[in-house]
Formats: C-alpha cells, structure tokens, sequence
C-alpha cells in the first residue's frame, strides 16, 4: 500500500515547488508565505503530540511564546543575531515542554486539553508580571530590527525570510519523517490507541510522553521565534489564545497522524482568515445579494461555516485526500507492465 | 526590489494612458503610488472584531466622512478632492499585533497605498512603524495617544499622531490642581503599564510631587481594584486622579462609591466618556459617583445640548444616518473618527494637485487648521519642531449626565 518510491517523488517535488516559487510571486506574497512557513513547523510539532500520540493540546500558542520572548530577549538585551537565537529558543521551549509533559502525565483527554488551554490563557499574561517585565516590556512589549538579508545573499528581505522559513520547515520535517516512522513513532501511536496495551507491551509512557510534548514544544519554539523574526515585535497581545486553537484547527484540517498535511493545514490558517470576507463576498454578488461581508463578525462566521464544511467533507483531513490519491497513483504506476 | 518596479511602471504608464485623454497629459505626468487620476487609495488597520473591537466606530467614522466627501462638490466644483475619490481601505487586526504587520504589508505592497492614515492602537501601530519609515509611506494621524507618535519624529519622520498626547494632557490636569487646589491631597491610581505612566510623566511634575499623597498601580488584567481603592482612601487624599482604560476606570469610580470616599474626582479623557460615566452611574446606582468628574475636551460633544444647535454637529448627525443608518451618534468615536478623516482631507488638498508622499507629509507635519469639529479656540496646528497636531485642550465637568466646558484653553504643548 505505501509505496516509498512515491512519496520520495512527492517529497522532491513539492520542495521543488517551495524552492522556486519565490522566482513568480511578490515580495507580499513571499512574506505571507514566510508565515505559512512557520505554521507548518509548529504544526508539525503539534502533529507529534496531537496526531501520533493522542495527547490534544490547545495550548501550542503558549509554546510559540515562549520561542518567540526568547529571541526577542536575546537580540534586543544582548544584541545576539537573530538566526543564532533560533535554536536556543528551540531547545529552551523544548525544556519547558519536557517539563510540562510531568504534570500533563495525570491528565487525559479533556482534562488534558484544559490544562494545555490553561497555559495559553497564562503564558502571555506573564510577561506583563513584576519582575518579568524587566526582560519583557510588558503590555508594551519588544521591538526588534526589521528583518534584514544576512551575510550579502542577493535576496530581498522578504524572499529572504521565506527561504529562512522554509528551509528550517523541510529540515524539520525530515527530521519528525524520520522520528515518526520507526520504534518511536510506532510506540506513540500504540500510547494514542490503548494507553494500558502499551504499557503491556514494554512501553515506558512517562519517558514517551514527556518525550512527545518535549518534542513539540521544541517545534513550536522554533515557529515562535520565526514568528518573532518576521514581526520584528512581540508583546502579550501576539499570542491571543486563538493561535493555539487555530494551531489545532490546523492540524485537524491537515488530517490527525500525518506530516505531509501540516502544510495543507498551514495554508487554511493563514489564507482562511484573511480572506474569510472576499470568499463570500464572490457568490455572495453573484446572487445579487447585498450583505456586507465586513461586518464585525462576518468574516468569523465565514471562517467557521468553510471550516465545518471542510471538516464534513473530508473527514481524515486533506491528508485522507493526498493518501487516497498516492494510493489511486501507485496502483496505476504498479498496473503497468 | 528591481523586479517589482518593471511591472508597477508599466501598471502606472498604464493608467496613465488610459485615463488621460490626449496624449500630452500623459505626457510628462508620474505619479504616485495610489493616487491616480480619479481616485486615492489609502488604507488603515483597526480592530473591528476581537477585545478591542469598541474602538471599531472610528473606522466607520472615517469611512462615512470619505463618503460625503467623495458624492459632495468641494471648493473645487470636484467631487471627491480636486476630482479624486477616496477609496479608504480598512482591515481588521484584532489589536493583535502579528495581524497588524501582514495587514499593513498588504496595504502597501499588495493594494498600493498611498498613505496610512489613523491605524489604531500603540501596540499595534509600534512595529510597523519602521517597516513604514523604512519604505517611506506616511503614517498619519495614528489613532493612538502615545507621546512616541510626536516625540520620536526625528527617528521616525513620516509618522505623526493626531489627538493630544497623554503627557500633555495629564500635564493638564496637574497644573489645574497647582493652580486652583493648592492645598490638595491628591491619590492617583494608574494601570500599571506604559500607557498608564505616560500620563503620569506629565502629571506629576505639573502637580508638584508634594501634593502626591499616595499612588497605586493596578494591572489592566487584574479583575477587580478595590484593595487599591481602599488603599488610597486610607490615605487621607481629598483628591483622586484615576488613569486607566475604561473597564478599571468605572470600577474605581464605583468602589470609591461604595466605601463612601467622596474625593475631587480627575479622569484621563480616554475612560471619561458619557457612556462610561454612564455606565458608572448605573453600577453604582447613583450619580454621586460620578458627578464632578473633571476632564479634557477637545473635539465638539454630539451629546451635549452646548452643541445641539452646531453646524458641524448637525452635519455628522445627517452623515451618520445616511452612510451608517443604526449608529448611535451620541457614541463620540464616531464623531472622532470622522474629525480625524477631516484632517486628513484637508491634509490632501494642502498637498496639492498632484500629491506625493513627500507633499502629503509636508501638508501634514506643516498644518495650520481652524477646524470646526474640535471646541471653538483650539486648533490643528503641526510643524517639525512640534509634531503634535492637537495640542490645545479645555477642561470640562460632568454633572448630572452631561459634560460642561469651563476655564480657558489651555496650551500643552
């Protein structure tokens, strides 16, 4: 049924697609893409957490934060390059979310989502906290330095950031391809199926799922400070609690268990929002009715709507789509002589 | 870079042809981005859903004012201004920040802007204003009251506020204290963040740090402020200065109330609102609460009988029924919003008949405006040594459900 060969081809063209895609569109568009960039590596993170091991956290915003307050700290306190706080506020996230996955260990299904929900609700808000707020500015919050092209690459700064973005998405993407598929990712799928048939079967679930959140926390602490890098400013009101359920509509979207629809579930959150309103407005004046799509509340209402038909239509996500298409691909490729 | 500008030039060259009759028009004519012959296209962010959504009027203020503006004839016999239409872009950010930065980027790199013009928030309007600065767009009359706007100008110079400061306008209410109150004792609660001690920069040395009695921040999360409250009253003040957003505004108002404080009342004008008062009143259950709460004007009240019988007034309340039919005209950020897109069309013509972003700048950092939508003797003035386009407030009290200007007016800058 998994054809490998397939996928390795999906896989290269796809990058070739990434690769070149800043050679058509605008400088705008890369920018925007750049964020399509950063959702796809913390969705990836959230697809270990949430898609392997059945641990739902609403609480990804959080982690995102914490990268994010990492890089900004570091680059405008201590005047550290900006690429270089990359991975530091990865691997610090990372500990946090190591350490949050010992509490999380009592805590299943709902209770668990609350708990990760409660950190989205309480991370923010402690940057504005006493003594924190030395480090944080506040409500005020840090601005950074525009983005700027490093080293003399002959690149714009938005095209720049894009290849930055993505770059960082396809090698952390190799890397969760490569964790999910063997002895590892088979003993997070087996804690998502039957908690108690895994530990029957050897698995340690303190190890794994303080390995998981470990994990995902890195990756969101790396989007959270790309997310830093291309705002060039972070403050408490960036990391509303909507990211983090827009993190987990977006892996839902991209369909639970699978990597490759990480980057279906990063276009919807980005592109869905924004453009909620200009969706409807289209059949909207076609049908000569006049509704004013700008509405405060309208574009949520048309975000939601599109979402529930989304989730109707496909219910394994768009990677159900992709996997029954491969699959429709191989059969063929195999029937030939 | 390089690659953008071929296909714009050839977009603009364009236009150009297309819409000038004769060849010769078209001749020698480059303009500006957003600007053609029949229309300017310029564009804001505000959050018209989400916490801050209160603030979504303002932008429909300035929308309906550009409608006016657009179907009426000017001094020009042109409709729109010298025959261009406005088109005024609005997205909505959610006063978040992130939303902001893609949202600005669209605005000038996707739909070619011209200006910003009244983006909302401090927060918000913070990280785009290098990114602005840096490719050269103006970003005016932000709506925000951030001392930064006027104050950074050398650092930041195609951006400028609108309304008076918060430095200014608390150092209003500190130097009416010094001088008619001498001996006051005075409590000040503030919401403990950037927006909260820039008042109080310009507060305190006004009043003279003696006549402090006591200070207490709060946070703007924090649910509730009545300890802070019970605090101040402790300490003997006869006066209360309450520095905040609307929310821990009417709060402290209400508990001070309730404990039976009865204090000289002082409220930042952002909070001191008729429908905040208003909805002070009610929790309280009485006008005591608020009655004699004193603060600073500068725009024309709609809802205050001085003004029932003012051209201007009467003017927005026509506009507000015909562009936004349903909208409550007592609601003053409608009349803000459309104040501020008065300015900036004034602000046009000053910049010629063929604006660039350089002469839209110029007109709007070299302003000189009687405008007869702020309180009869203040003005709009600007320059480059002063960037604070409103700079001239008066005092006014409210009693018994309506506000009353009283004193002169008074230079803050």
């Amino acid at each position: 049924m998994r054809s490998t060969p397939v996928r390795f081809g999906l896989f290269a063209v796809g990058a070739a697609v990434v690769a070149l895609l800043p050679l058509f569109v605008s400088e705008f568009r890369a920018f925007e893409l750049a964020r399509v960039g950063i959702y796809v590596i913390a969705l990836l993170g959230l697809s270990v957490l949430t898609g392997y091991a059945g641990q739902i956290s609403l609480g990804h915003g959080a982690f995102m934060a914490v990268g994010a307050y990492t890089t900004a700290i570091l680059t405008t306190r201590y005047g550290i390059r900006d690429l270089w706080t990359i991975p530091l506020a990865g691997l610090l996230t990372g500990l946090v979310g190591f350490l949050f996955g010992f509490p999380a260990l009592r805590l299943v299904g709902a209770y668990l989502a609350l708990a990760t929900f409660a950190l989205a609700v309480a991370v923010p808000s402690l940057a504005k906290y006493g003594r924190i707020e030395e480090y944080t500015g506040g409500g005020g919050g840090l601005l950074l330095n525009l983005p700027a092209t490093p080293f003399g690459l002959p690149l714009s700064a938005s095209d720049w950031l894009y290849y930055l973005c993505w770059g960082l998405a396809g090698l952390l993407f190799v890397a969760a391809w490569l964790l999910v598929r063997g002895r590892i990712g088979r003993a997070l799928r087996a804690i998502r199926e039957n908690e108690l048939a895994a530990v029957s079967s050897g698995i340690s679930l303190p190890a794994f799922k303080t390995f998981a959140f470990g994990v995902s926390a890195f990756y969101g602490g790396v989007a959270g400070s790309l997310y830093a890098i291309t705002i060039n400013y972070v403050n408490p009101d960036t990391f509303p609690v909507g990211l983090s359920i827009l993190l987990l509509t977006g892996v839902v979207v991209g369909g639970l268990g699978s990597l490759a629809g990480v980057v279906f579930g990063a276009l919807f959150i980005q592109y869905l929002p924004l453009y909620a309103s200009d969706l409807l407005d289209w059949p909207l004046s076609r049908l000569g009715l006049k509704i004013d799509t700008s509405a405060p509340g309208a574009p949520a209402v048309v975000y939601g709507l599109i979402l529930l038909a989304v989730l109707l239509l496909g219910s394994s996500g768009a990677a159900g789509s992709l996997a029954r298409g491969t699959r429709a691909l191989t059969n063929s490729l195999a029937r030939r002589p | 870079m390089r690659r953008k500008l071929i296909p714009l030039a050839a977009v603009v060259a364009a236009a150009v042809l297309v819409t000038i009759p004769g060849a010769f028009a078209g001749s020698a004519r480059r303009e500006a981005p957003g600007v053609t012959a029949r229309s300017v296209t310029i564009g804001g962010t505000f959050p018209i859903s989400g916490p801050a959504s209160l603030y979504a009027p303002i932008a429909k203020g300035m929308q309906v004012y550009f409608s006016y503006i657009n179907a009426r004839r000017g001094p020009d016999r042109k409709r729109g201004v010298y025959g261009r239409q406005i088109v005024f872009k609005i997205y909505d950010d959610q006063y978040n920040p992130a939303q902001t930065v893609q949202l600005t980027r669209r605005l000038v790199e996707q739909d070619k802007v011209f200006a910003l013009v009244g983006g909302l928030g401090t927060e918000p309007q913070t990280p785009v204003r290098p990114y602005l600065n840096q490719q050269k767009v103006p970003q005016l009359y932000v709506s925000t009251g951030a001392t930064t706007w006027g104050a950074d100008r050398k650092q930041y110079p195609w951006t400028i506020g609108w309304q008076p400061d918060y430095q200014s306008e608390g150092r209003a209410y500190g130097d009416f204290i010094r001088r008619t109150d001498p001996s006051a004792k005075v409590a000040v609660l503030f919401q403990n963040d950037d927006y909260g001690k820039d008042y109080l920069a310009g507060f305190k040395p006004a009043v003279g740090a003696g006549r402090i009695v006591a200070e207490v921040g709060y946070e703007v999360t924090a649910p509730s402020v009545t300890s802070q409250v019970a605090q101040l009253k402790a300490s003997g003040a006869d006066s209360f200065f309450v520095v905040g957003t609307p929310r821990g505004t009417i709060q402290a108002l209400v508990t001070a109330y309730r404990l039976g404080w009865r204090p000289k009342l002082y409220v930042n004008s952002v909070s001191a609102t008729d429908a905040f008062l208003t909805q002070a009143t009610a929790a309280a259950g009485s006008r005591e609460a608020v009655n004699g709460v004193v603060t600073t004007a500068y725009l024309k009240d709609p809802a205050s009988p001085k003004y029932a019988n003012d051209k201007t007034v009467a003017t927005y309340k026509r506009l507000l029924a015909k562009y936004a039919p349903g909208a409550d005209p007592n609601n003053g950020l409608y009349f803000y919003g459309m104040a501020k897109a008065d300015t900036f069309v004034q602000t046009l013509y000053r910049a010629g008949r063929n604006p660039t972003r350089e002469s839209l700048l110029n007109a709007a950092v070299n302003l000189k405006l009687k405008s007869p939508w702020l309180i009869p003797g203040t003005t709009i003035e600007s320059s480059a040594k002063s960037p604070f386009p409103i700079s001239t407030v008066k005092l006014t009290r409210y009693t018994n459900g309506a506000f009353t200007e009283f004193g002169g007016i008074i230079k803050t800058r």
